[in-house]
């Protein structure tokens, strides 16, 4: 078979891809010569080892195909290369005389390699086409992995290895000069189009044919203008957004509705028209994946789904009142610059007027600076945070003002899905000793003990509901530096002058102080202003 | 100068021998010379034939020691069978909550597979606020219904087991295969393919264990799913979607904050592999709740906890995180408690036997302040002639006691029933906020229940309710109490009314709103209003009596039989209510603790006679005299400043005869031992300071 035949094959079920399916069939056609290591290589969902695949068994070469991803460590993928090459050359049984099955190192895979391609039967000697797919992204790979690959085919000269790379490779990663590379580009906007266009329409009841082939093709082109384009969406992608949005759009025509402007048929601008909202919020939402999928998108439903109110979020989880107590001190003491806390927390003069006159100062004094802070961001320029001369001059030093810019904050990372919002949580959240949290817990609990010195101390149960809290990841050991929340193994030991983090977002926890009693506001850089 | 001279003189000997009050460490086996390699461990089992006995030899004998031997079997026999029982009631409202999200999440894994979801993991995402405990339940009813229909099985990953990528896959692959093949099971599986030997961490062994045992559903559940690091989380998830096509994984995510945070927290890529239905697990409180009035108010109840332990319990269910498992197990405390210290709760063993008539028993009766109320209430009531013969005759006591005791239990039974008549009133007539079954039950076991507000609120409510809805809520009330009370003549009555009248619609009392009509009548211009009964039909008016007699009877049920518990005779014997075991059982307080040993060591050790005048002494150990110096300090401690002040308590004890160099090495002990505890650290700041770091008293 000419590698024209094969391309023209496998472009009936893979469209678009006959140029690459050319290459991969001329280099690795059982007659030719092949190279003795071909890279293959494009972005995810570019159909690289689809294609690859195809034109390995519609030439009918043997060959092995090693998921790369799917192999723990470097020594696993030794030993997976091993094995379904003895797979594919009909040796399984035999395995005891390759090593035991066993492969430690690259070297020894060579010579394993080597003896297994030549105790093949005499009129199956020949080609042998090794993949190795999405062979960058191994995990502990040796450095030197892709480069020894890469020469096992110059070494044992039947063999001719695959490298499927999932990035753009650099110039020369190989270490060798003239390999062959096939390149996957993304699809084109033609080509995605067409692509979708030779896939089957989404089902939809009672919809006339003639509809379908007169809309669909308007639909998909809008859809990729609108959604898919400009996100650099893949083609399932494409095809999951189109299938959940056909059915909506078209409701009209299965309801019957009667089209506007006294026509007497539906047609895509009309349709368009009317689906406004439809793009606007079904696309927006169909654009982000989430675990649980909304309801509202069922097409049976009727049209004025989507102009529904979205359903509420899950509420959200209320915590035992202690732990929600712990919880707001924990947040307070992330979010209050230290050198505050006699203003902000002492009980001395906690009632009196000139002292709240001074607390609420100094919140507008951090609201100022943490606003010039992110317009300084904003403008990225690192110069003095303060804009009205000495007065608003603050003592905040430079690991505060990094922490302030460190964008991978915790409290950035956490917020998921509502987003930052309020002046408070500019100031990113800061580690803290534990002694500072009791004390902090004892300034803002809402029902403080009536004969402080005759109850006793309560950090003994601050430290049991704390472990919890930890577990649930809502307050985090920040190991030694700002804004480092140590992320590492699942241990729970902690060290006695470790610090802590608080690691959520502040509507929620203002949201559950209020529950108790507790105003979060009055502690805080700007709030209540 | 002699250095044991000064020892004597710093009196550090005497220091010696009070520590070995505190220090007690004799090694079980002299140690092996370091030369000879450690014998191998193996698996034994030990068959534990000790057990049993040593289980009634924790009871003591009570009464100083003079109990019979015969009555402590009794209280530990009664006390085993008594919570046996309790515990099954337990296990059945435990089993009971979880039975709806079972099947649901059953349903889910049968019904989901990747090709519906888009080609995503199944996901089921299971919320349990903060009844962390339920999952596990959770996890094994559906792990028992799988593998009974050998469908497969269920993989419980724990934070702490997934240190790194391959620990984790090694311990789910060996979770997967021991949890039908057992142990041994999974070594065979291991050695006995053909095959070379995979690596422990191969998802290839899974593969085959499916293929072999023709699992259908697989499922992991992470049981503690936030403390998951997220890298690790996205690997493995990745892992498992590449391998979705040959093993036929479900996911099962346990969390305990909510979806939204969860995946916010996770990169977008890992939540991209999974799709999935959301769960959620009953919130902890409500069964609680359940659990107590199961334990109080069953009408068999034998003892009961006194308001005091309920008001303990129930403040930590809503202050802490709180499972039903720990709630229970604090119950069970209290219960042990009850019967490990006090002599009479032989009573509730059943039958009272003459061993238990015999010794101190009676005069511990005697002693007893609610004997002493009964008696009191005797004299007063004129029958103070029956006094003498139960200060005298053992066994007329005896016999007096045991029906007393009866009495009083059934006083108890008739007292949670009355509760339970309350609270299914209040289901009807509260709005939004109802008052759970804990708190009328603190009410009542004080003794306020009756003349509460919440009870004449809802006489009140009960009083304007039509017929149709005051049939419906002595519907709902329980059966057995028609027996007892003339509830279920009132009942009856109130039938043959509404059937009488039938086609008039539902009748309303002359308490009713609507019933009452306002005058409005203007006297020399000037309105007046008055508000006057309308004229009623005759069936309102018969309605009327019928409520009348309903809030009568309840009125005189309630005052009858909601006395405070307390009053009565042997209370002692059926009613557990000291605060204190469970506080200080259930809540330590190591740091606490600590503090204070050092702040005021003779609250711990034996004390010299001279030393429990003055604050700061040489009598006083090295460390507590130090952290005493630490306490009066600022944040920063100069340790020269430290050091002359912790000389100079030596100096004013010893005077001039003080050699420095043992005092140095006391205080150098002595901040070698506050650095272990954690309180005080090197400072940066300064050169020869200390900091700082922990705060008497928090």
């Amino acid at each position: 078979m000419q590698p024209a035949d094969v391309a023209r094959s496998l472009g009936a079920q893979w469209p678009c891809r006959e140029v690459q399916a050319r290459q991969l069939a001329s280099l690795l056609h059982p007659d030719i010569p092949s190279p003795p290591t071909l890279v293959v290589h494009g972005i995810s969902a570019t159909c690289k080892s689809t294609i690859i695949r195809g034109v390995l068994s519609t030439l009918e070469v043997p060959h092995a195909v090693v998921r790369s991803t799917e192999c723990i460590t470097g020594r696993h993928l030794l030993t997976k290369i091993l094995w379904n090459t003895l797979e594919a050359v009909g040796q399984k049984d035999e395995w005891e005389k390759f090593g035991k099955g066993r492969c430690e190192h690259v070297s020894s895979l060579t010579v394993l390699l080597e003896e297994c391609l030549a105790s093949r039967a005499e009129k199956k000697q020949g080609k042998f086409v090794l993949v190795l797919d999405e062979i960058d992204r191994q995990r502990e790979a040796p450095h030197t992995l892709l480069s020894a690959l890469a020469r096992l085919g110059e070494i044992i000269p039947s063999l001719c290895v695959v490298l499927v790379l999932g990035s753009t490779p650099r110039p020369l990663f190989l270490q060798n000069a003239a390999v062959p590379h096939i390149s996957f580009p993304p699809y084109t906007r033609k080509e995605s189009i067409d692509i979708l266009l030779a896939s089957p329409v989404p089902v939809v009841e009672g919809l006339p044919e003639e509809i379908i082939s007169r809309i669909y093709p308007h639909f998909v082109a809008t859809i990729y203008d609108t959604l898919v384009g400009p996100t650099a969406g893949s083609i399932p992608n494409f095809l999951s957004i189109c299938e959940r949005l056909w059915p909506l759009f078209v409701d009209p025509v299965v309801q019957g509705e009667s089209p506007p402007g006294g026509n007497t048929e539906w047609d895509f601008s009309h349709l368009l028209l009317k689906n406004r909202a439809l793009f606007r919020h079904q696309g927006e939402s169909a654009l982000v994946h989430r675990i649980v999928p909304e309801e509202s998108s069922a097409p049976s439903k009727t049209f004025r789904a989507p102009l529904a109110p979205k359903p509420a979020p899950s509420a959200l989880p209320s915590l035992p009142y202690f732990s929600t107590l712990i919880l707001t001190s924990a947040y307070l003491a992330s979010h209050t610059p230290q050198r505050l806390d006699t203003i902000f927390f002492s009980k001395f003069s906690s009632s009196s007027l000139s002292a709240r006159n001074k607390r609420a100062h100094h919140r507008r004094r951090l609201k100022v600076l943490s606003q010039a802070q992110a317009e300084d961001r904003a403008n990225d320029d690192p110069s003095t945070p303060n804009k009205k001369g000495k007065r608003t001059k603050t003592r905040i030093n430079k690991s505060t003002l990094s922490a302030a810019f460190a964008t991978s904050s915790a409290t950035t990372s956490a917020t998921g899905a509502g987003g930052i919002t309020g002046p408070s949580t500019i100031l990113t959240a800061r580690p803290f000793p534990l002694e500072r949290l009791l004390a902090i817990y004892h300034a803002v609990d809402p029902n403080p003990p009536a004969n402080p010195i005759r109850t006793g101390a309560v950090a003994d149960q601050i430290y049991t509901e704390l472990a919890t809290l930890r577990r649930l990841r809502l307050v985090v050991p920040a190991s030694g530096h700002v804004g480092a929340t140590s992320m590492g193994s699942g241990n729970t030991s902690a060290d006695a002058g470790e610090k802590w983090c608080v690691n959520v977002s502040g509507d929620w926890i203002g949201e559950l102080a209020k529950g108790i009693g507790v105003e979060v506001g009055e502690w805080l850089a700007g709030g209540l202003d | 100068m002699d250095p044991d001279g000064l020892e004597d003189a710093l009196d550090l000997a005497r220091d010696r021998s009070q520590y070995q009050g505190v220090y007690v460490y004799q090694p079980a086996k002299p140690g092996k010379a370091s030369g000879e390699r450690p014998t191998k461990r193996r698996k034994v089992s030990t068959i534990d034939t000790g057990g049993q006995k040593s289980d009634v030899h924790s009871f003591l004998p009570l009464l100083n020691g003079e109990e019979s031997a015969e009555c402590v079997q009794l209280r530990h026999d009664t006390y085993k069978q008594l919570w046996s029982e309790q515990e099954d009631k337990i296990q059945k409202i435990l089993e009971d909550v979880d039975a709806g999200v079972l099947t649901d999440v059953l349903s889910f894994v049968r019904d989901t597979s990747p090709q519906t979801c888009n080609g995503c993991i199944p996901t089921a995402l299971v919320t349990v606020g903060s009844n962390v405990s339920s999952l596990s339940r959770l996890l094994s009813r559906l792990n028992d219904q799988l593998t009974t229909s050998g469908e497969g099985g269920v993989v419980v990953l724990e934070s702490g087991d997934a240190p790194n990528l391959k620990t984790s896959l090694k311990n789910i692959i060996r979770a997967a295969v021991t949890n039908t093949e057992g142990n041994d099971g999974y070594q065979k599986f291991l050695t006995d393919r053909s095959g070379p030997r995979l690596l422990g961490y191969d998802l290839d062994l899974l593969h085959d264990y499916v293929q072999r045992r023709g699992t259908k559903k697989l499922v992991l559940a992470l049981r503690d799913s936030e403390a998951f690091d997220p890298g690790l989380l996205t690997d493995l998830l990745s892992l498992f979607k590449s391998w979705l096509d040959r093993i036929p994984f479900t996911v099962l995510l346990g969390i305990s904050t909510s979806v939204e945070l969860f995946e916010g927290r996770l990169p977008r890529s890992c939540v991209s592999m999974l799709q999935g239905k959301h769960f959620e697990v009953q919130e902890a409180g409500n069964c609680v709740d359940r659990i107590y009035e199961s334990l109080q108010a069953e009408p068999n109840a034998k003892m009961w906890l006194g308001r005091n332990i309920t008001s303990t319990l129930f403040e930590k269910a809503s202050d802490y995180f709180l499972t039903p498992e720990a709630f229970s197990r604090m119950v069970k405390y209290a219960y042990m408690s009850h019967f490990f210290a006090n002599p009479l709760s032989t009573f509730l063993g059943g039958s009272p036997s003459p061993a238990m008539s015999q010794g101190r028993f009676c005069e511990a009766i005697r002693n007893l302040p609610s004997f002493r109320m009964f008696c009191e209430d005797l004299v007063e009531s004129g029958s103070g002639n029956e006094v003498p013969p139960l200060l005298e005759n053992d066994e007329h006591l005896f016999e007096q006691a045991v029906k007393h005791f009866e009495a009083g239990q059934q006083n108890m039974r008739q007292i949670f029933q009355a509760v339970r008549l309350i609270h299914a009133c209040l289901q009807h007539t509260q709005g939004t906020k109802k008052t759970s079954f804990s708190d009328l039950s603190v009410h009542a076991l004080s003794g306020e229940l009756s003349e509460s507000p919440i009870v004449d609120d809802m006489l009140a409510i009960v009083r304007a309710l039509d017929s149709e809805k005051l049939g419906e809520v002595l519907e709902t009330l329980p059966k057995d109490m028609f027996h007892q009370t003339p509830l279920g003549e009132i009942q009856a009555k109130l039938r043959t009314l509404q059937e009488t009248y039938a086609e008039s619609g539902p009748l309303h009392s002359e308490y009713n709103i609507n019933s009452s009509v306002v005058k409005t009548t203007v006297v020399q211009q000037r309105i007046q209003l008055s508000k006057g009964k309308a004229n009623l039909p005759e069936q309102d008016i018969e309605y009327t009596k019928i409520l009348d007699c309903l809030i009568g009877t309840l009125q005189e049920y309630f005052a009858e039989t909601l006395i405070p518990p307390q009053d009565l005779f042997l209370h002692e014997a059926f009613l557990f209510d000291l605060r204190n075991p469970l506080k200080e059982t259930f809540g330590p307080r190591p740091r606490f603790a600590i503090e204070r040993a050092m702040a005021s060591p003779f609250d711990y050790l034996f004390s010299s006679p001279d030393a429990s005048g003055a604050r700061i002494s040489a009598k006083q150990p090295a460390t507590a005299i130090l952290y005493q110096l630490y306490l009066e300090s600022g944040a920063l401690v100069n340790v020269h400043d430290l050091w002359q002040a912790f000389y100079g308590v030596f100096e004013n004890d010893q005077g001039k005869k003080c050699d420095d160099r043992i005092v140095m090495s006391l205080f150098y002990g002595a901040l070698s031992d506050l650095k272990s505890f954690g309180i005080i650290k090197n400072s940066r700041k300064k050169t020869d300071h200390l900091a700082k770091v922990a705060w008497m008293g928090l």
